[in-house]
C-alpha cells in the first residue's frame, strides 16, 4: 500500500492546522545557499573590476 | 449518460461514481483508489490531452535540442548554419512555449477541480482551448520548419517571419487564456456550490497565483504580437524595435513566473504525495505566491539592462529593489519546501543528525528525486546565477553570453520541466491509470536528466565567462580574417556542455520512452491502488 499517497487527501483536507517543527537541516542547507551567492556574486564583482578599471 | 473519456465506461472507470455528489453530475467523477482525492472525469479526459500534447512538444523540442547541443559543441560542430538558427527558433518555441504550456493547462485543470472537489467549469471551453493551442503549435512548427520563420524565438523586430508564425503564437496565447479562464470558472464554481470548506489548498493558491500572471502575461503577449502579426502582412508600417522588446520581455519574462509559480506548486504537491508533508505555515507561503504577482513584472527589466532604449534608474530601480521581493518569494518557497519535508520526515522517526531526514527520503521514488533534484537545481544553479546575472553592472560581463542559456536551463530545465517530469509519474498512474514499465529505469531517470542538465548548464555558464556568445553558429570564425580568441578553456566548457547535453537528450528520451509505453500499454490500474514507487 503506497503510505504517503494514501493520506494526500487527509493532508489536503487538515492542511491549515499547523504543528511545532525544528527544522536544522534545511537551515543548514539554506546557509550552504547563501553562502554560494555570496562566493559567486563577490567572484563577479572582482571579475567586473578586473575589465573595468576605475581610476 | 456520455461517458467523458473515450474508452467504454464499463472498461475502465470502473470506481465511477453514479451519483451526482458536489457538483460533479452522476457519473461524471470518480473517487482515486490510490490518494481518496476525486477526480472530475471531464478534467481528467483534458489533462490527459494536454499531457500528452505536452510530451509530443517535449520531444521535438529535444531532438533540435540535441542537434544544436551537437553544433555548439566545436568538436562536433554538427549542422550548417542555416539549421542552426531553425533549429533553435524551434527548439525555444517547442520547450519554453508548447511543452510548458500544455502542462501547465493541464495543472490548472488538474489543481481546481481534484483539489476543489468540484467539476471543471466548461468542457467546451477546454475544447476550443486545447484545440486552438494545438492547432497554433502546428502552425507555428510547421512556418519553421518550412524555412520561413528563422527569427529566433523572440523573433525581435525587425527580423520578420512569415505570418503564420505570429499567427500561431496569438492562437497558442489565446488557447492558453481560455484554459486559465476555465480555472477561474472552475473556482468560482466550486465555491459557489460550496465544495470545499475553508480556504483553498496551498496547490491551489498557488496555481491561482500562476494563473493570474499568465493573464497579466497573455495580455503583453497579444499587445505585441497583434501588431507585429499585422506588420509581416504589410497592413502595418512600422513596429517599433525599442517599443517591442519592451512589451515581448512583458511576455517573455513573466511567462517564467507562470513557471516558477506552477513549479512551487508542483513542488509543495509531490512533497505532500511522497512524504506526506504538509506547508508549515500557510501565511508565509500564500505571502510568497503574493510577491510573485506584484513584483514579477517589474523585474521583466533585466532582460533590457544593456538596451539602449530604456534609462539607467528605470533599469537599476526594477530589476533591484523590486526583483529582490521577487526572489525573496523564490527564497522562501526554497526554505519552506525543504522544511516541510523534514518536519515529515522527523515525525516518521528519522531524527538522526542534521541530514538524517534527508538521507532516508524516498530517494528511489522518482517522483521525489525529481522533486528534489529539481528544488536543488533551481536554488544553487538557477537562483544564484540569476540574481548575479540580474545586476546591472555585470550583466554587462554576460549580456548575450552562453550564460544566460546556461543560467536558464537551470531553472526552467532542471527546475521547472524535472518537476513536470516527477509529477508525471504519479499523473499516469492516478490519471491515466496505469502502471509504468520498467521501474529500475524511472527511478534512474530523474539522477540521469538531472546531472546532464546540470553538466550543460556549467559548461554553458563557464563558456560564457570566457566571452562565449549564445546564438552563435561558428565561435572559430572559420575563415576569418582575425583569430578566434577563445582559448582552450572555453573549448573545455564547451565539450562539457556538450557531453551535458547528450546526457540530458538520454533523460529525456527515457522520460518520453517510459511514459508513452506506460500510457498506451502500461497495466490498467482498476479498482486498486497504484503500485507504490
Ligand atoms: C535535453 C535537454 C536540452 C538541451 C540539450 C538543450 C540545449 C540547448 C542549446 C544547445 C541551446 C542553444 C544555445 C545557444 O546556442 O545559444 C538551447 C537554447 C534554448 N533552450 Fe534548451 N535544451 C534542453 C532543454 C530545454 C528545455 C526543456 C527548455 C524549456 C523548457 C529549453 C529552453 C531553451 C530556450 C528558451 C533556448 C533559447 C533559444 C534562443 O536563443 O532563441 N531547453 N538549448
Ligand atoms: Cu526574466
Amino acid at each position: 500500500m503506497p503510505e504517503n499517497e494514501e493520506k494526500a487527501a487527509e493532508v489536503f483536507a487538515h492542511e491549515h492546522e499547523e504543528e511545532e517543527h525544528k527544522t536544522p537541516g534545511t537551515v543548514v542547507l539554506t546557509l550552504a545557499l547563501l553562502i554560494s551567492f555570496a562566493v559567486y556574486y563577490f567572484a563577479n564583482w572582482k571579475a567586473l573590476a578586473d575589465v573595468w578599471h576605475v581610476r | 449518460m456520455a461517458n467523458a473519456v473515450a474508452i467504454p465506461a464499463s472498461h475502465e472507470e470502473s470506481e465511477v461514481i453514479t451519483k451526482p455528489v458536489g457538483n460533479h453530475a452522476a457519473g461524471n467523477s470518480r473517487t482515486c483508489d490510490t490518494t481518496g482525492l476525486p477526480v472530475c472525469l471531464t478534467a481528467q479526459l483534458f489533462i490527459r490531452l494536454n499531457a500528452v500534447l505536452g510530451v509530443v512538444a517535449l520531444l521535438a523540442g529535444g531532438i533540435a535540442a540535441l542537434l544544436i547541443a551537437l553544433t555548439r559543441w566545436p568538436a562536433v560542430h554538427l549542422l550548417d548554419p542555416v539549421w542552426y538558427y531553425r533549429l533553435t527558433t524551434f527548439h525555444g518555441l517547442n520547450m519554453l512555449i508548447f511543452w510548458i504550456l500544455f502542462m501547465e493547462v493541464g495543472i490548472l485543470y488538474f489543481a481546481s477541480t481534484t483539489l476543489l472537489n468540484s467539476r471543471l467549469f466548461s468542457k467546451g471551453m477546454a475544447w476550443a482551448s486545447f484545440v486552438m493551442m494545438v492547432a497554433g503549435a502546428v502552425l507555428v512548427d510547421v512556418t519553421i520548419l518550412g524555412g520561413k520563420a528563422d527569427v529566433m524565438m523572440t523573433s525581435y523586430v525587425p527580423l520578420k517571419a512569415h505570418s503564420n508564425f505570429y499567427l500561431g503564437i496569438i492562437l497558442v496565447a489565446v488557447g492558453t487564456l481560455i484554459g486559465v479562464a476555465n480555472f477561474f470558472g472552475t473556482l468560482y464554481i466550486a465555491k459557489r456550490d460550496k465544495t470545499y470548506a475553508g480556504s483553498v489548498p496551498l496547490v491551489v493558491f498557488g496555481a491561482t497565483a500562476a494563473a493570474i500572471i499568465a493573464v497579466v502575461t497573455l495580455l503583453h503577449g497579444a499587445l505585441v504580437m497583434i501588431p507585429t502579426w499585422l506588420w509581416s502582412m504589410d497592413i502595418l508600417k512600422e513596429v517599433d524595435a525599442g517599443w517591442y522588446r519592451l512589451v515581448w520581455w512583458g511576455l517573455g519574462h513573466q511567462s517564467q513566473q507562470v513557471n516558477v509559480c506552477a513549479m512551487v506548486s508542483v513542488w509543495y504537491f509531490l512533497a505532500t504525495l511522497t512524504t506526506g508533508a504538509k506547508p508549515l505555515n500557510q501565511a508565509v507561503c500564500r505571502g510568497a505566491f503574493v510577491l510573485y504577482i506584484l513584483f514579477i513584472n517589474l523585474a521583466s527589466a533585466h532582460h533590457l539592462l544593456v538596451d539602449p532604449g530604456v534609462g539607467a534608474s528605470w533599469k537599476i530601480w526594477n530589476t533591484s529593489y523590486a526583483m529582490y521581493l521577487a526572489v525573496l518569494a523564490s527564497m522562501i518557497h526554497g526554505f519552506t519546501v525543504p522544511a516541510s519535508v523534514e518536519t515529515a520526515m522527523r515525525k516518521k522517526g528519522h531524527n538522526r543528525g542534521l541530514f538524517g531526514w534527508l538521507a532516508a527520503a524516498p530517494w528511489k521514488n522518482p517522483g521525489f528525486s525529481a522533486f528534489f533534484l529539481s528544488l536543488l537545481i533551481f536554488g544553487f544553479i538557477g537562483g544564484i546565477t540569476g540574481v548575479t546575472l540580474g545586476t546591472q553592472q555585470i550583466n554587462i560581463l554576460a549580456h548575450n553570453t552562453l550564460r544566460i542559456p546556461g543560467h536558464f536551463h537551470s531553472t526552467v530545465v532542471g527546475g521547472t520541466s524535472l518537476a513536470f517530469m516527477g509529477l508525471a509519474y504519479y499523473v499516469v498512474p492516478l490519471i491515466f491509470k496505469r502502471e509504468y514499465y520498467a521501474r529500475g529505469l524511472a527511478r534512474v531517470q530523474p539522477y540521469l536528466f538531472a546531472v546532464g542538465i546540470v553538466l550543460m548548464s556549467l559548461g554553458m555558464s563557464f563558456a560564457g565567462s570566457y566571452g562565449v556568445p549564445r546564438r552563435h553558429w561558428d565561435i572559430e570564425f572559420t575563415g576569418a580574417q582575425f583569430a578566434p580568441g577563445f582559448g582552450s578553456g572555453a573549448h573545455v566548457m564547451l565539450g562539457l556542455m556538450g557531453v551535458g547535453a547528450v546526457i540530458a537528450f538520454v533523460g529525456l528520451l527515457t522520460f518520453i520512452l517510459l511514459t508513452v509505453a506506460a500510457v498506451f500499454f502500461g497495466k490498467k490500474i482498476e479498482n486498486r491502488a497504484m503500485t507504490p514507487w
